[in-house]
């Protein structure tokens, strides 16, 4: 077996059986615990459902904190909206989950596709950068340090392998794949699984503000 | 002329009060009761507390930080210092350690690679969350994730009462709230006399322990044992209006220690006899001094159904607001330019930000807004029981100086407050910084700007007895 063999074979399948495993249990592990009951009266009878709408309102900082948190706004935006088309946009990427999957769409121009991976790697540098620069500010853990660093291995790579810089291609594609691969399996166990907590936790503050009628 | 209170103080001027308050609280720290449990229990009991605390609410909040820090642009102690331990993610970071070795889905690996809580870890959280933090919750309104500290921060406060580890002086007024019943020693003698004093002095009748009454006002200690004013304008206030009103010797104390020091057994207990005694009277309403955390404390008491209470409960701008728009209070002209300060109890954590408004459209006041206000309002630094936290003077003090940039953007003479916290806190920044600012009550501002004569109701004040 190559390392090309093994990357497309036990190390993506195990990855993606540690993320789907590991995200439920870590999911579940919190939400099946007791719900707290608020017995007060709310503001409004109904008011509290008018607290969902935190979990989109939030998706931007109200005016109050505009100017405080542009730079960092607009930096995870370009990051998030740069590797989500990546990741789905590009065809070697589709060809993979048409593999796993079936499904199939047209893909980008690989121009695109690439311009878009420098991007995504530049608004993660300018992401890390703000971090290291202002510590006093992040109050970072290992574990913010390791998220940004197995994010920004399959951009890199993947941007290698498609330059064919590096080792031959094989070898680097190879990379690329466990690198993936690698994101896959530590996503369940750190901060990545924001990608579900955002939605729970801006709609309980949202619900408990709204009980008393405040729009948060 | 109307009263006699309008023309010779009956009660001296508040700054009098604060400095009366101030020579107290100095006090309080020689009386802190001593640790009597040994350290490892110290310990387990925090935890344990925690852990009872810890709802799926919690625990989503604990996973939900990814250190974005953008919360550090929302705390006032964080901006006016600087220094990483006050920004609002290192508040939850213990409570995050015992989750998540304790409750977290992934515990058995947790416990394998932190080390256990220390003694240590909760003696340095004490000053996390009772000095840095005054659960004012504005890093909720800016976190992405919309993770609400406060809260977070509040069972940590409960975790040190545990832990017997609650700052000196709020131990000392939970421990007096609790053995005897009273606050900087306010009994119910202490509220008979103040009801005597302003009868004698201002002329001025206030209803004690009616066996049935409409409404059931509430005081609290700063007026019963400093400022007079306070109830004498409620009075005034409340006869103006005609209103069946009363207030009772079985409860009639607003400030809850329980709920400050995080002791939850005690916030409960302390409610009690107050929806007891008001359910007794037939009260339809009742109207929580201006003390804004007795606003949360009983209106917003997650352990008390509130949709079964045969009343309602109001905080004293929410009550007068809403008088207001109802046309029961005749008021003159409030002359000079005012700004309104949200105290953070009543209005981000309370909801109550129309009627004190409302209240003050009734007084024709030139009212302009601070820069950031309602949602947005910055603390005065000093809620939560702050204010009283000898340690926490330079924390108080750096971060008054954000809201006096507020009050000084909007031009205006004078800042109207209506929590007596918050009062105390903005009187304290005045006095320290030399600010050319008044500060006002509401309930005050209210009482001194009724129009007299032509009174709606029957309760009609006993005049011109100290005249």
């Amino acid at each position: 077996m190559t390392l090309l063999d093994f990357a497309r074979g036990p190390a993506i399948h195990w990855s993606l059986i540690i993320l789907i495993v590991g995200t439920i249990w870590r999911l579940l592990g919190v939400l099946v615990l007791t719900r707290g009951a608020d017995l007060s009266r709310p503001r409004d009878a109904f008011g509290n459902f008018k607290g969902y709408r935190t979990v989109f309102s939030r998706s931007w900082p109200s005016g109050e904190f505009t100017t405080t948190t542009r730079y960092q706004t607009a930096m995870a935006y370009v990051f998030h909206i740069a590797t989500l088309i990546v990741v789905i946009g590009i065809v070697p990427h589709i060809e993979f989950i048409t593999g796993l999957t079936g499904a199939s769409w047209p893909g980008l121009p690989n121009a695109a596709g690439v311009a878009l991976g420098v991007i995504a790697l530049a608004s993660l540098l300018a992401l890390i950068m703000r971090r290291v620069s202002r510590p006093q500010v992040y109050c970072s853990s290992w574990g913010d340090y390791f998220s940004w660093v197995v994010v920004a291995a399959p951009l890199v790579t993947g941007l290698m392998a498609f330059a064919h810089l590096g080792p031959r291609y094989e070898t680097m594609l190879a990379i690329h794949i466990l690198s993936a691969a690698l994101l896959f399996a530590w996503f369940p166990f750190g901060k990545l699984m924001h990608a579900f907590w955002f939605v729970f936790s801006r709609a309980q503050s949202g619900v408990a503000y709204a009980h008393k009628g405040v729009r948060i | 002329m109307s009263t006699v209170a309008a023309d010779v103080p009956v009660f001296p001027a508040f700054e009098q009060v604060f400095q009366g308050f101030a020579g107290q609280i100095k006090q309080l720290r020689e009386m802190a009761p001593e640790p009597r449990l040994s350290d490892e229990v110290r310990v387990q009991r925090a935890i344990d507390t925690l852990i009872a605390e810890t709802n799926a609410d919690e625990a989503v909040w604990l996973e939900s930080c990814i250190r974005c820090g953008q919360c550090t642009n929302a705390c006032h102690y964080f901006q006016a210092t600087g220094e990483t331990k006050y920004a609002p993610m290192r508040k939850m970071s213990l409570y995050r350690k015992v989750y998540q070795r304790e409750l977290g889905p992934f515990r058995w690996w947790y416990r394998l690679v932190t080390s256990p809580v220390k003694l240590k870890d909760l003696e340095d959280l004490q000053e996390l969350v009772y000095d840095s933090c005054s659960e004012c919750g504005r890093c909720a309104m800016v976190c992405p994730m919309g993770i609400d500290t406060a809260t977070l921060v509040h069972h940590q406060r409960s975790a040190l009462v545990a832990a017997e580890l609650v700052p000196a002086e709020l131990a000392v007024m939970r421990m007096e709230q609790k053995h005897q019943g009273t606050v900087f020693g306010a009994s119910a003698d202490a509220l008979h006399k103040m009801i005597d004093t302003i009868r004698a002095k201002a002329g001025i009748e206030i209803p004690l322990d009616k066996p049935k009454a409409e409404v059931m006002v509430l005081s609290s200690a700063v007026d019963l044992v400093g400022n007079g004013n306070g109830l004498l304008a409620t009075a005034k206030v409340m006869n103006h209006m005609g209103v069946d009103w009363t207030v009772c010797s079985s409860a009639f104390e607003s400030a809850n220690f329980g709920l400050l020091s995080g002791d939850m057994r005690l916030w409960a207990k302390l409610v009690h006899p107050i929806v007891q005694t008001a359910e007794r009277i037939g009260a339809k309403t009742l109207v929580i001094a201006e003390c804004g955390h007795a606003y949360p404390a009983l209106r917003w008491n997650p352990m008390l159904k509130g949709g079964e209470l045969p009343f309602e409960m109001m905080y004293m701008s929410e009550y007068l607001g809403r008088q207001a728009r109802a046309g029961k209070l005749r008021l003159r002209q409030l002359k000079g330019r005012i700004t309104y300060h949200d105290p953070c109890k009543t209005g981000r954590r309370g909801g109550a930000f129309e009627e004190p408004r409302a209240l003050l459209k009734a007084m024709s006041a030139d009212l302009v807004e601070m820069p950031a206000n309602k949602e947005y309002n910055w603390c005065c630094g000093g809620g939560a029981g702050i204010f009283l936290l000898e340690s926490a003077t330079r924390l108080r003090d750096e971060s008054f100086k954000i809201k006096m940039q507020q009050v000084n953007a909007t031009g205006a003479d004078a800042v109207v407050v209506s929590c007596a916290s918050c009062r105390l806190n903005f009187e304290s920044g005045r006095f320290k910084n030399h600010w050319d600012k008044r500060v006002e009550s509401l309930v005050e501002l209210v009482a001194d700007h009724l129009v007299e004569g032509d009174r709606v109701g029957s309760v009609t004040p006993i005049q011109g007895a100290a005249a």
